[in-house]
């Protein structure tokens, strides 16, 4: 069985390279070790959303069992997208999961993940939190997504007002990431952010 | 077999006078039988199918509920009858008749009234054929999409949907999908296409014997899981399974192998009075809140005027303290004279009318106060009820050491025998009657449900308080007390039981 997970794999790579032209560097697709088992995926946020310009590394194990079972992929590089968690950076995607096929690939795998950076499901959320945000205020939503893309995955667009009440809770001694966590969840408001920082 | 039924019933004269007719043909089956009629003996000499208050009581049971406790090979057969008859009035495999029962519920004449008017819908309901045409589904057959082989021709197949793959790809699908338990809706390997794999296409491809044999295994509990009328025994390593026709409000099944009531609606541990949805929610707050209740289940309490420690090994909730003789209630530790009254106290709780206007966090305390008083009666039943299975076996031995002794026989001492079982009937309900009076809403309804288990709760522990010392408990005394708990039981399941309610009209909801 293992058997046919390395010649898949293998031959997948060897897809995802010829279509690398075609889709212009849209994702990359590469071995971590020489055993097939575990490999780094690259997908670039697609145009006109948050996500846009930005690079997002992807953890990917094959298991034993594939493709009959799907493989196990995460965000490696921080996201804030209603479904994946902004902690751990877990995907919920259908075909990850009970929509796997054995006839699909890790090329279709990299593509509905870049789809689903275009068009969130926020009724099946994996961050609950960032989802009530997505849906309660889109625009607060949007700024933040963009904000992360700018910090963690170099995108090229930065939220100027976003960094500066980053820096008020750095000099206050926060930790950065926590800081920015904390006001990404209550929709930047430094006041609230700070009581339950302190409490 | 009436027959035998009169032959040794001594109230065989109650039966209609056309029994002689039936008498006399039995006469023959008798003769014909003679020879391996040690069961039959066996179960006539059980005594109780004689007895007709039981029969009586049985119809007065407001509990009562038709159903039947089957073995595997019986409900095999049954699944089979089914298949067999969908098989046979569709013209379709045994195979293709297992997925489309599956998908309409067992539901046999639902499906061939659907096929009559339009075949092909039931199929794509079945998930048997695809939604998509044909032409337009489908894959080539000059490579495996899957393994990226490109075995010859005579070695690919597919399903209805016509997306073919190589015969070693369908084999090591299979085998990943039964190792992970699934049985009846194994799936196409291509994208998208929901079609399943019918049993005779995965056997087909299956041959390791362990494998089919674990795949038929899942694939006959997955049927049993699917069929409204069936239900699996929850009980540990129990294979009988229960049948019944309606599958609403508590209805109690009694397993025949390991004697488990089981609640057939919801496969809860039966729960009357209380209904399916608020034996969950309990169940489920007891489950959230066991480390603020833990607490409670200590099993040593010490004696409210001497305080010796007193460590309680019966089901009684009537204590007597060994160093002092002083009587109290265990649960609440009040003097025991003030539970006999009629009024019993105990189980009630008194919810504090001021309420409302106390600060949020006051009322946070009162309501774990209340779950608390709930939970502890709750809790308390629960571990009476298992010393009682001590109670029950010992009696057993001490009945057997007498009728050894030649003190009489077993029949002499049934009614004792009797009695703990009835005892722990009564207390099995009244355990369950606490999570629905912890939902129930302040009101007359509630007064009227407490005060009927506040009367169940004191006769009970008078019953258990008897059985305990039955060898100085009169007969008599005792087989009353026993008559007025089971009425006190019933009067409570006829008056609050759901199917029971239902069919009163509003009037009785005040
Ligand atoms: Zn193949
Ligand atoms: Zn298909
Ligand atoms: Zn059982
Ligand atoms: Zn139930
Ligand atoms: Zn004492
Ligand atoms: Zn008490």
């Amino acid at each position: 069985m293992a058997n046919i997970a390395a010649k898949r794999v293998k031959r997948e790579i060897k897809e995802v390279m010829k279509s690398e032209e075609i889709m212009g560097g849209a994702f990359k697709l590469e071995l971590i070790n020489n055993s097939w088992t575990e490999l780094q995926g690259e997908i670039t946020g697609p145009p006109d959303t948050p996500y846009e310009s930005g690079k997002f590394l992807l953890e990917i194990k094959v298991p034993e069992t594939y493709p009959f079972n799907p493989p196990k992929i995460r965000f490696i590089t921080k996201i804030w997208h209603p479904n994946v968690s902004s902690v751990t950076g877990a995907i919920c995607l259908d075909i990850l999961k009970d929509q796997w096929a054995a006839a699909l690939t890790l090329r279709t795998v990299l593509l509905s993940i870049q789809a689903l950076l275009s068009e969130a499901e926020p009724d099946d959320p994996q961050d609950a939190v960032v989802a009530r945000q997505y849906k309660e205020y889109p625009s607060i939503f949007a700024m933040t997504a963009t904000h992360w893309t700018n910090v963690y995955a170099e995108g090229k667009k930065a939220i100027v007002d976003y960094n500066r009440r980053v820096q008020v809770l750095l000099e206050m001694g926060v930790e950065e990431h926590q800081a920015r966590v904390a006001l990404s969840t209550h929709n930047w408001n430094l006041e609230v952010a700070t009581e339950e920082l302190f409490s | 077999m009436i027959f035998l039924f009169t032959k040794q019933c001594p109230l065989s004269h109650t039966f209609p006078p056309e029994s002689k007719r039936t008498n006399k043909m039995s006469a023959e089956s008798d003769m014909e039988y003679s020879d391996n009629d040690g069961d039959d003996y066996d179960y006539y000499g059980e005594q109780d199918d004689c007895d007709m208050e039981t029969v009586d009581r049985t119809k007065a049971d407001p509990e009562y509920f038709l159903y039947s406790c089957l073995r595997v090979e019986e409900v095999e057969k049954l699944l089979n009858e089914s298949i067999e008859l969908l098989s046979n009035s569709l013209q379709i495999t045994p195979s293709l008749a297992k997925v489309t029962l599956h998908a309409y519920e067992w539901n046999a004449q639902e499906i061939i009234n659907k096929y009559k008017e339009n075949a092909n819908e039931v199929l794509v309901y079945s998930r048997v054929k695809s939604r998509v045409a044909l032409g337009q589904a489908g894959s080539s057959r000059a490579s495996c999409a899957v393994c990226a082989s490109t075995p010859h021709l005579p070695k690919y197949s597919a399903l209805a949907c016509g997306h073919y793959f190589c015969n070693d790809c369908w084999s090591m699908h299979f085998e990943v999908q039964i190792k992970q338990g699934v049985s009846n809706t194994i799936q196409c390997m291509a994208q998208d296409c929901e079609v399943i794999a019918p049993e005779d296409f995965v056997l087909s491809h299956v041959t390791k014997p362990t494998l089919r044999e674990r795949y038929q295994q899942f694939m006959f509990k997955d049927h049993v899981k699917s069929h409204p009328q069936l239900r699996f025994c929850p009980g540990p390593n129990c294979q009988w399974i229960f049948q019944a026709w309606a599958r609403e409000g508590a209805r109690r099944v009694e397993c025949r192998g390991c004697e488990l009531l089981t609640c057939f609606s919801c496969g809860a541990p039966h729960h009357a009075p209380t209904d399916c949805a608020t034996i969950r929610r309990w169940l489920t707050k007891c489950a959230d809140d066991s480390e603020t209740a833990n607490y409670i289940s200590a099993h040593t309490k010490d004696c409210p005027k001497c305080q010796i420690c007193i460590e309680k090994n019966g089901g009684c909730n009537h204590m007597q303290c060994g160093a002092c003789r002083h009587d109290f209630c265990w649960v609440c530790l009040g003097d025991w004279k003030t539970h006999g009254s009629e009024y019993y106290e105990c189980s009630r709780y008194k919810e504090d009318p001021n309420l409302a206007n106390d600060s949020q966090h006051a009322q946070a305390r009162e309501a774990l106060k209340k779950y608390l008083h709930y939970y502890e009666r709750w809790e308390n039943h629960a571990r009476s009820l298992k010393l009682e299975e001590q109670t029950l076996a010992n009696l057993k031995r001490r009945i057997n050491q007498k009728v050894m002794a030649g003190q009489g026989t077993w029949i002499d001492w049934q009614y004792l025998w009797d009695a703990a079982r009835l005892l722990k009937r009564c207390r099995y309900t009244l355990q369950y009657t606490y999570p629905f009076a912890y939902y129930m809403e302040i009101g007359p309804r509630k007064e009227l449900f407490e005060y009927q288990q506040a009367q169940l709760e004191a006769e009970i522990e008078n019953l258990s308080w008897k059985v305990e010392r039955a060898e100085t408990t009169h007969r008599g005394d005792l087989e009353n007390q026993m008559d007025i708990a089971e009425k006190r039981r019933t009067t409570l399941l006829k008056d609050f039981l759901e199917f029971n309610t239902k069919s009163i009209s509003g009037s009785s909801k005040v």
